[in-house]
Formats: C-alpha cells, structure tokens, sequence
C-alpha cells in the first residue's frame, strides 16, 4: 500500500506548545458525537470564518508536544470533517499521536515547521522524499520519518485495517 | 554499552537477546489490562467477534480487567456496561476485578506489577506499576492490537534517567517531586522515552510514593516510567507476582538519551494551577486562594501515606463549614488498612466525606463542581471541566496540602499545621 502526499493549503498555525487540542471545540462541547454539531463549533474561538475558508485536502501546522494534556477525539473527527487531511507539527505528545495515528489521521513531526510556513500557504507532504514542500516559497524541509508500524497504520487508514491486513497473527 | 531496564524487557518480550532503543518489534505483553469504560472495552469487545472472529482469547490468565469508574453506577446504562464486562471476562475466563479499588493500584496488589514483565493498558496512568519493575505502557486505542493478536508493534523507547538525592523536609511529599520534575525539565522532556528513576534520593522514599511519581509520567511526555526495585518493591511484588519472571536492572553502563539529578531536600510544596498539567508552581503563591472542594484520593494519590498526614493535620479540626472534603481511599486494601490505624474515624469526625474506592471522583462524574468553584486536589489532572463544569477549576497539590486548605476554606500551606 501506498501512502497518499498531503497537498493543501496550511489553513491554521497554533503557535503555542503543550497545545491542549480540546480547546479546538471548548471542553464543553467535548462529548457532542454529531460530526456537524461539532464541526460547527470547530475553531469558533480562534477563527470564526475557518468553517467557511478551510477546503478539503488543507493542512493544520502546531507547535512543540501538540496534543499535551487529556486529549479527546471529538476535536480532530470535527476538523476531518470539515476536510483537514492533517496535521504538521514540531512535536508530539504521544498520547495525541498514538490516538490520531490510529484513527488513520496523518501526523507529521517537523522541527522548524512553524518557521517555514505562513497561514494559507500551499504545502505537500512527500512521504517518499521525506520532505515537506512550500509551494508558494519554493523551500522544503525534512520532516522525521514515520515508525514502519505507524506508517502501515495510516495506509490501511487506522488501526483496524492496520490488524485486518494481518489476520494470521490474531490471539485465536 | 550496556542495556537499559526497558531494552531488557522488551528484549524478552520480542523473543530476541538484545534490543536497543530505536529498534522496532512485536513485544508480547505478559500481561493485557483494561477497565471497563464506554467506547473503550465494550468496543473492543464486540470488534474482537465481529471484525476479528476471535470468540475467546487464546492465553486469558494473560488478560485482566477492572471495573472501577462508575462504581456505584448511577443509570441502567451504565449498569449495563458492566453486566457486558462482566459477561465476556465470564465467557473468557478471564480475571475481572470489580470494586477492589482503582485498577492501576489494584493490579500491583493483585500481582499484575510482576517485576521484569511488560504490561500494556489503553490508559497511561497504568505506568505505576514501574515502581515494581514492571515495564508498563499505555497504548491508547491501539491496545487493541493486543486483544486480538499474541505481540504488539513498539519501538523501542529511548530512556531518560533522573536521579534523585537527598530527602524530603516535613510538608513536602512524593507527588510535589513529580511536579517539581515537570516544573525543571519541562512538559515534553521525556517525549516517547521512557522516565526511569533512581538514586539515593529514592530510598527516602516509599513504595507509594514512587508509585504517585510513576503514575504521572505521561505528563513529562514519557511512555512510561520505571524504577530498578530494590528489596522492598521486591518483597511486595515477588509474592504476589502472577508470572515468574526473573527481575531485570539496567546496567551502570546503559546509554541514557539524558541524566538529571535533582535534590529533594531543596523542594517546597507544589501546586499544579489550571488548566494545564505544566503549570507547577510553589504552593506558598497561592496561600488564601478561596477553595470550596477538595479531592483527596485517585491512582495517584489516596495511600496510606496520603490518608495518615491528612489524619494527622485534621486530628482534632474541623474542616471549614460549607467546605467539601472527599476522601477515598486508591483500593478496598488501602481503605481497610485506613480504617484498622484509625485514620478513617480521625477524618470522619473532622467532618471529611469518605468514600469506598472508586475513580468517579477524579473526573467529575461525582461531587461535580459547577461554574466559579474551585477544588484543590490530588487527582491525575487540571484540565478545563476535568471535575464538573468548564469553568470551575482545579488545583493540584499533596494530600497535606488538600487537608490543610480544607481546614480554611483556602488554599493553606501544610508546613504550618505539622
């Protein structure tokens, strides 16, 4: 299987680090299951209009320990919703990671990404080259190579299909 | 180039002789644990026998299950889940463990914490059972895996070492040392790695000291932690260890991805302010604060050591009138072993409210706050709504800590009252 490149534009930077992504929908928002419910709410606080600009394929770019603290999944299954095909940041928690990573969510861990791009940028994420490419800059940088486990994970888009392709390892 | 206590186990585990940090295996788990909670094991329940066909678990002396959130449940729905619980550890013979206590500190009672083992959980609080040992991790969704196949996929964690010296002064206790380790080597220091302690410092401290530091580790960024046992873990651990497994230490010549060192003697009481587990601060720039609730237990803290110093500060008070104490106990052991020492009637007639074990507290399910109210305790976490309402808030702090202020109805530091 074959991964897809990201390709899109970076349609919102999180600057701070230990980025808690609950805040994405507010915490009181967090147990809404309904995908327009919650995407409805997505962003509100940080830009009321992202709804209306973000398109399929997009990108969100974060800081250092992206997804630090107790993180829900609600926040990100409301921007998949909304088309964020994934996220680039300096770091991760690994909690976050593990999570979104099992739900077949690109993740990419880049050193130096917020320095590289702008908001509304056009960025591609080549998983063979191992670079990320500023379209609109002409620049790329390296980005840390995805564990072979987590990158079969998102081919076979999340953790069930991850296990399906192996069934003869099953516990039975 | 020696070999960490993590890379010896995972080593075992994945069948080979030697494995170094950053190698990627299939580990078999000795041991696969969860508690029951909606969206987690009644989903991996039911996707075992529809997705998988897996209709019993080949090996269930390997698996373990807990029921301790929403105990005592409080809907039909809620009773339903458990009766789903209790109905597949039935059909699979696997060992459930209901109303023991809270599962990380009842799976070392019960002998999960098997020194040298290589345990996993979805929940990362299950990185306590480090202080026996024990390499403990918690996968999230991905436990799975180890539901449905024998190993699971790891990379082998990087690990970073911190040596502790000295010993504590009155007042300060095991969960400031982890705060303070936050506070100095910050929120993402041990990012994937594995926090593994040591040092003279540590025999200063208690078994269920360690076992408060270890249960957080997951908010230094680290996978989990561990600590090389010395005799007293071993004493508790051996006997009632599920597997026999021979204990494993990390070389003096391990490679460490960093060292720290830090004094005990120098900490002060910690308070964690919200809403972030990497807001530590020293508790005495808080003193006055005017706190309505306080939380004294979770897998955390609520140990012997916990409950005896609040029975200590309150022996004799009374706590604020209008203030809320909760006090209960991590298990039905801890809770038991409370009440011979006398420390439960000290707490009752100092007006505290107790509790048999339970992880509702820690999360708001109960004694959920509401808007403007503000809680000290010594639960996992600080974040936004974690105890009731988005907009009351949570201070983290030691057991003595939670005592003292609920004495005055603000945040107060321990030090004065013992």
């Amino acid at each position: 299987m074959t991964l897809e490149n990201l390709h899109g534009r970076v349609a919102y930077i999180f600057e701070e680090d230990d980025f808690d992504v609950d805040q994405i929908v507010g915490v009181k928002n967090i147990k809404i299951q309904d995908l327009d419910e919650l995407a409805g709410l997505a962003m509100a606080s940080y830009d009321p209009d992202f709804a209306t600009q973000v398109q399929p394929g997009d990108v969100i770019v974060g800081g250092h320990n992206f997804g630090f603290g107790h993180p829900h999944y609600p926040p990100m299954k409301a921007l998949r919703h909304l088309g964020v095909a994934g996220v680039i940041a300096e770091s991760f928690s690994p909690g976050y990671w593990r999570g979104e990573i099992s739900m077949g969510f690109p993740q990419v861990s880049c050193p130096g990404i917020r320095a590289f791009v702008e908001r509304w940028d056009t960025v591609e994420v080549d998983w063979e080259a191992g670079v990320i490419r500023n379209l609109d800059k002409g620049t790329e940088i390296v980005f840390e190579p995805l564990a072979h486990a987590d990158r079969a994970m998102l081919e076979a888009g999340g953790l069930l299909g991850y296990l399906k392709a192996n069934p003869e390892e099953k516990t039975q | 180039m020696g070999y960490t206590i993590a890379e010896k186990i995972l080593a075992r585990a994945a069948g080979r002789d030697t494995v170094k940090a950053g190698d990627e295996v299939m580990a078999k788990p000795d041991f696969v644990l969860a508690y029951d909670f909606p969206g987690y094991t009644d989903v991996y329940f039911k996707q075992m026998e529809e997705e998988f066909g897996i209709d019993k678990v080949a090996e269930p002396e390997r698996f373990g299950i807990f029921i301790d959130h929403m105990v005592p449940v409080a809907s039909p729905k809620e009773e339903e889940l458990h009766k789903g619980t209790r109905a597949w550890c039935e059909k699979n013979d696997v060992a459930l463990y209901e109303r023991k206590g809270i599962g990380h500190q009842v799976a070392a009672e019960v002998g999960y914490a098997t020194p040298g083992a290589f345990v996993v959980h979805f929940d990362g609080h299950i990185s306590q059972l480090g202080t026996f040992g024990t390499l403990a991790i918690g996968l999230r969704r991905n436990v799975l895996e180890a539901f449905v196949r024998e190993k699971v996929s790891i990379k082998v964690p990087e690990t970073v070492r911190v040596n502790l010296h000295g010993s504590l002064r009155p007042g300060v206790m095991a969960r400031d040392v982890f705060h303070h380790i936050v506070r100095v080597l910050g929120p993402s220091s041990c990012r994937f790695q594995v926090l593994e302690l040591g040092g003279d410092g540590l025999e200063d401290l208690t078994t269920e000291g360690i076992q408060s530091i270890t249960c957080l580790a997951m908010f230094t960024g680290a996978l989990t932690a561990i600590v090389n046992p010395n005799q007293d873990r071993l004493d508790y651990a051996l006997p009632r260890a599920k597997k026999e497994l021979e204990p494993v230490y990390s070389d003096p010549d391990a490679s460490y991805a960093a060292t720290h060192d830090i004094d005990l003697s120098e900490l002060e009481p910690v308070v964690v302010i919200p809403p972030t587990p990497a807001n530590t601060r020293n508790l005495s720039e808080f003193v006055g604060l005017d706190v309505q609730s306080g939380y004294l237990g979770s897998c955390a803290s609520g140990r012997l050591e916990d409950i005896e110093i609040a029975a200590r500060i309150l022996e004799g008070r009374q706590v604020k009138t209008g203030f809320m104490l909760h006090v209960i106990p991590t298990s039905h052991e801890i809770m038991a072993e409370a009440g011979r020492r006398g420390y439960l009637s000290t707490l009752a007639e100092a007006g505290a409210y107790l509790s048999t074990s339970s992880c509702d507290f820690c999360y708001g399910r109960i004694a959920t706050m509401t808007e403007g109210q503000r809680a000290v305790s010594t639960g996992t976490l600080n974040v936004k709504g974690r105890m009731g309402s988005p907009d009351s808030e949570i201070y983290l702090c030691n057991a003595a800590a939670v005592a003292a202020s609920a004495i005055e109805g603000r945040i107060a530091d321990p030090r004065d009252y013992l």
